[in-house]
């Protein structure tokens, strides 16, 4: 399939399989139908009251899993359990708008392509020597969902105060029953369980954040219904994404050229325009919205006259748009520098230019 | 304990694996089908003989693939199971009837067992079991079967002495290498180099009737009128050619020679791709017909002019091995300058950037069959060109593989033409081209020498640390350590950290460059001396301890564990021990008492490995 983006300076990060315009999740309501219901993994039946406290069996447990999950290679299903629990008893005590503080590195999609995301620690820096924003999409499209996703929430569970990991539109039910996450954990666990547990544990990721009072991310953009950043921390996050209303637009809205609200090509969240961004930016004393869930070709965009900025973490996303991708550091003093990357080299697997005659040997 | 018990015991695995084999859900006939050894076990061998594998006959012709390639993998152990070899031709129906199933998957994996199994098998057994089979499966209708039975003859052909027999076998074969469908035909010619390696590993065994037959099967394949199954004859010939060798026959040498010709030169691009994959190891065949050789140089240099870009890529690689051969069996030497770097100039331009990567990866090996005079005036000059080509990987292929030109023209020379280019690819755009020139740099030093060093190249190096990529700040500092290993402990003190220390505070600013700093300092502790961790480096740590950036601070904590190591390793090893008391450890106490939990925690494991080191 082709894709032409030369005249188009962002793109839609959902790309395919349905290239119209996909994924208006009201569309996809049959999910109701399936067993599945939030809450049935069981990794939330005995939250603690008090946030997880490290010690030195459970860091070493960790530390062990990092290194593993490092390697490319998944964890058991005992403990993707064992740590969606843990990780519950981090992220539930986190907020709506979970506070920030600088230095970080604010990153975008990553989509399952989990050598990417190691190319990424390469341009930026390891963690925990270098602080991480991601500001969701970690799982569908890319072929290591399960390894991508698992390897960030160890990292969280492990350096709590080190990476902050935000809620993005993919990590939903629904979304990744269409997307590929569903599949792959059927695929490398031989059945549901897992994604079961990953998904009961996405309601509990915060949906915002809130850099040095200054940067505020997320992952779509601004909804009508959403003023000021308190009314963001009214909210009820743990719940799967709903259809429609405030927090659907946090994780599904896109800015745009045209001014106002407008109805969204996606079938959910809103587009908005500069003088939203500038009002909201105003009113809450912000310096920049950043947000991620669009395609950009140099991996990173400004729109409304830098009042919001796009930062897309997967390059050559699906394997094929041949895009670059970027992160963006913001220093102890605030100020900004992107860097721009291009995808990992992976000896064996099929590259851009033409095909060698190797298929036939 | 009653013989009652016992026996349900035993009863039980075989049910239980066969209400598991009918269970609805495919992973759980997967699993069961995954413990079928332990249950063979469970059986003992003469129940494993009389009721299990019966059974698995039935399993193996009704379930799905998934549960077959699982079943075909465990029968390969089975041969202690079923009572050792003299048993082991009971395991073999079952293997069958899977090398039969259209899944390929499933008949790799029988053929495999079947192979695995034939090795323990005694003469009898082959012929009154294995070849039938064999047989049966080569002329079965369908063409699954037959593709299975190509996988097989490598497991009997030099097992049977008998010349009737084999060549029996052999005609068999023959007519699987002229079977009508391809895939037949494929199967077959991708399985007779095997066989061929074979017979020249047994030279005394075969006559020339086993050489008709293979002689008839080539001729076959060369001459199929599919891509596919013809570019399959490059492998062919070349293990034919082998035997002779071997057997130092030269009757046949100049067909073989035409038949190399007639594939390097044929008219499909797949079969010249392969020819050109293959064209040194080819080559080497006639390494004793220096006459031969020199009638492959033509076909080759049209190669190197092919149409297709896949043929340039892969005979782009043969030139150094196809110009070593040369130069050693033939006694006239300006083919390298007439004939050979007249290819390379061309290839090194190609217009395909994936061609000239290619070249780009071996190209410099071609230095071994030039004198030091004809490579610094033909070859250095396009080296140089290529290190200023448009597509990375040309550059980093070139610059990852120059060792062996160093080794041959010397490094002075090299460094005096290549100078200029390398730091200029220093601030190349792709971070990996960096790299390259980074992990060049160690060689550099160690032979142009420390006053060549200071003066051309360590600004450079310095400058590395402050990349905007962290893996070219990581790359640089630990270059920094090699270069120390190499020149010194002084050089470091004055050329390195001096300098280090004295940056300039704007810059520091950002936590990156700190970190950086204090990574590199930390680094270099185990390579300089006490001295120069006492009066430069420490001092430097600690006033970072109070960072405001808790990233810098748990690194000041795992900086420290290192500094105290070298402090207690020396020789002032209790004037040190007072040192760390007063000064270091009231520091890591006070980061233990941190608001960031990270902090804390490193500064707890740091503060216990001190003590560890001061107790020791």
């Amino acid at each position: 399939m082709d894709i032409d983006m030369d005249d188009v300076p962002m793109q839609d990060a959902e790309l395919t399989p349905t290239i119209n315009e996909e994924t208006s999740i009201n569309d996809h309501d049959d999910f109701q139908d399936i067993e599945f219901k939030p809450g049935s993994s069981g990794i939330a039946d005995n939250k603690s009251n008090k946030p997880l406290e490290l010690n030195s069996t459970n860091i070493n447990q960790l530390d062990a899993w990092i290194e593993h999950l490092g390697k490319c290679e998944i964890l058991s299903e005992d403990d993707v359990a064992r740590l969606c629990k843990m990780a519950v008893d981090v992220l539930q005590f986190e907020e709506n708008v979970q506070p920030v503080n600088v230095p970080v590195t604010i990153c975008g999609d990553v989509h399952g392509q989990f050598h990417d995301l190691i190319e990424l620690f390469k341009i930026g820096g390891p963690c925990p020597d270098t602080n991480y924003l991601f500001m969701g999409d970690y799982v569908d499209r890319g072929y290591y969902s399960v390894e991508t996703v698992s390897y960030l929430v160890a990292m969280k569970v492990r350096y709590p105060s080190r990476i902050t990991i935000l809620r993005g539109n993919h990590e939903s039910r629904q979304i990744t029953q269409v997307y590929g996450f569903y599949d792959e954990c059927l695929r490398k666990y031989g059945s549901a369980n897992v994604w079961k547990m990953f998904t009961d544990l996405f309601d509990y990721f915060p949906i915002t954040a809130l850099v040095d009072n200054k940067i505020f991310c997320l992952h779509g953009g601004l909804s009508p219904m959403i003023e000021t950043i308190d009314q963001v921390r009214e909210l009820n996050r743990i719940q799967e994404v709903p259809h429609e209303g405030p927090m659907c637009d946090l994780l599904w809205s896109d800015p745009d050229d045209r001014g106002g609200w407008g109805i969204s090509p996606r079938g959910a969240g809103f587009t908005f325009g500069q003088d939203i961004s500038e009002q909201f930016n105003h009113t809450n004393d912000l310096s920049l919205v950043a947000r991620a869930h669009q395609l950009v070709m140099e991996g990173y965009a400004w729109s409304h006259q830098q009042n919001v900025v796009t930062i897309f973490s997967a390059p050559n996303y699906c394997y094929r748009c041949g895009n670059q991708a970027a992160i963006m550091e913001v220093d102890e003093n605030n100020n900004r520098q992107f860097l721009q990357y291009d995808p990992s080299v992976r000896p064996g697997e099929p590259t851009v230019s033409r095909k060698t005659p190797d298929y036939f040997l | 304990m009653s013989t009652e018990t016992t026996e349900s015991k035993d009863i039980y695995p075989l049910a239980l694996l066969m209400d598991e084999l009918k269970h609805d859900d495919i992973s759980n006939r997967i699993d069961a089908m995954k413990k079928l050894d332990t249950i063979a076990i469970a059986l003992g061998s003469e129940r494993t003989r009389n009721e299990l594998m019966p059974f698995l006959i039935e399993v193996a012709q009704d379930d799905e693939d998934e549960v077959f390639a699982v079943l075909a993998d465990e029968l390969s152990k089975f041969i202690p199971l079923v009572g050792g070899p003299k048993y082991a031709t009971l395991i073999l129906p079952v293997l069958e009837i899977l090398a039969s199933t259209e899944e390929t998957l499933v008949r790799d994996k029988a053929i495999d067992s079947l192979n695995n199994i034939a090795h323990e098998l005694s003469q009898d057994q082959l012929f009154n079991d294995f070849v039938p089979m064999i047989d049966r499966l080569s002329t079965a209708d369908w063409f699954s079967s037959k593709v299975s039975a190509c996988g097989l003859f490598k497991s009997v052909i030099v097992r049977i002495r008998d010349d009737t027999l084999r060549q029996n076998l052999l005609a068999l074969y023959l007519q699987l290498v002229s079977d009508d469908t391809p895939m037949v035909k494929r199967a077959a010619a991708k399985n007779l180099p095997p066989i061929i390696d074979l017979l020249t590993q047994n030279p005394d065994l075969s006559n020339n009737h086993d050489w008709d037959y293979i002689s008839n099967m080539f001729q076959k394949i060369i001459n199929d009128n599919q891509d596919s199954v013809k570019f399959l004859a490059v492998d062919c010939l070349i293990s034919i050619l082998k035997f002779f060798n071997t057997k130092n026959g030269s009757a046949h040498t100049k067909d073989l020679l035409d038949s190399s010709v007639k594939l390097i030169t044929d008219e499909a691009w797949r079969v010249r791709y392969m020819a050109a994959d293959k064209l040194t190891e080819l080559a080497s065949q006639f390494v004793s017909e220096p006459s031969c050789l020199n009638s492959l140089v033509e076909p080759f240099l049209s190669l190197c002019e092919d149409n297709e870009s896949d043929v340039r890529k892969a005979v782009a690689q043969q030139l150094p091995g196809f110009a070593k051969i040369l130069k050693t069996s033939l006694s006239e030497t300006d083919f390298v300058l007439g004939k050979i770097i007249p290819a390379v100039q061309n290839l090194s331009m190609d217009e395909s950037e994936v061609v000239r990567a290619s070249l780009a990866l071996k190209v410099t090996e071609l230095v071994e069959v030039m004198t030091k005079e004809e490579a610094i005036d033909h070859l250095l000059p396009i080296l140089l060109n290529m290190l200023k080509d448009e597509f990375p990987d040309v550059r980093l292929n070139i610059i990852a593989n120059l060792k062996i030109v160093n080794d041959s023209i010397g490094i002075d020379l090299l460094s005096e033409s290549l100078l200029p280019a390398i730091t200029e690819l220093a601030n190349d755009v792709n971070w990996r081209v960096r790299m390259a020139i980074i992990e060049y740099m160690p060689i550099l030093a160690e032979h142009l020498g420390v006053d060549f060093f200071n003066q051309q190249l360590s600004d450079l190096c310095l400058s590395w640390l402050w990349d905007t990529v962290f893996s070219i700040r990581e790359a640089a500092v630990n270059n920094l350590k090699k270069l120390t290993k190499i020149f010194g402990s002084e050089w470091c003190r004055d050329e390195i950290i001096s300098r280090l220390l004295k940056f300039d505070s704007q810059l520091l600013e950002n936590f990156i460059y700190r970190f950086t700093l204090l990574t590199a300092l930390t680094t270099l502790i185990p390579v300089v001396s006490i001295d120069a961790v006492n009066e430069q480096i420490l001092p430097f740590v600690k006033h970072l301890a109070d960072d405001a950036v808790p990233n810098i601070r748990f690194n000041v904590a795992k900086s420290y564990a290192i500094i105290v190591e070298a402090l207690l390793s020396g020789e002032d090893k209790d004037t040190n021990k007072a040192l760390v008391k007063d000064s270091i450890l009231p520091s890591l106490e006070k980061l233990c008492s941190d608001n960031d939990f990270d902090v804390k925690y490193f500064a707890g494991e740091s503060i216990k490995k001190c003590n560890e080191l001061a107790s020791a």
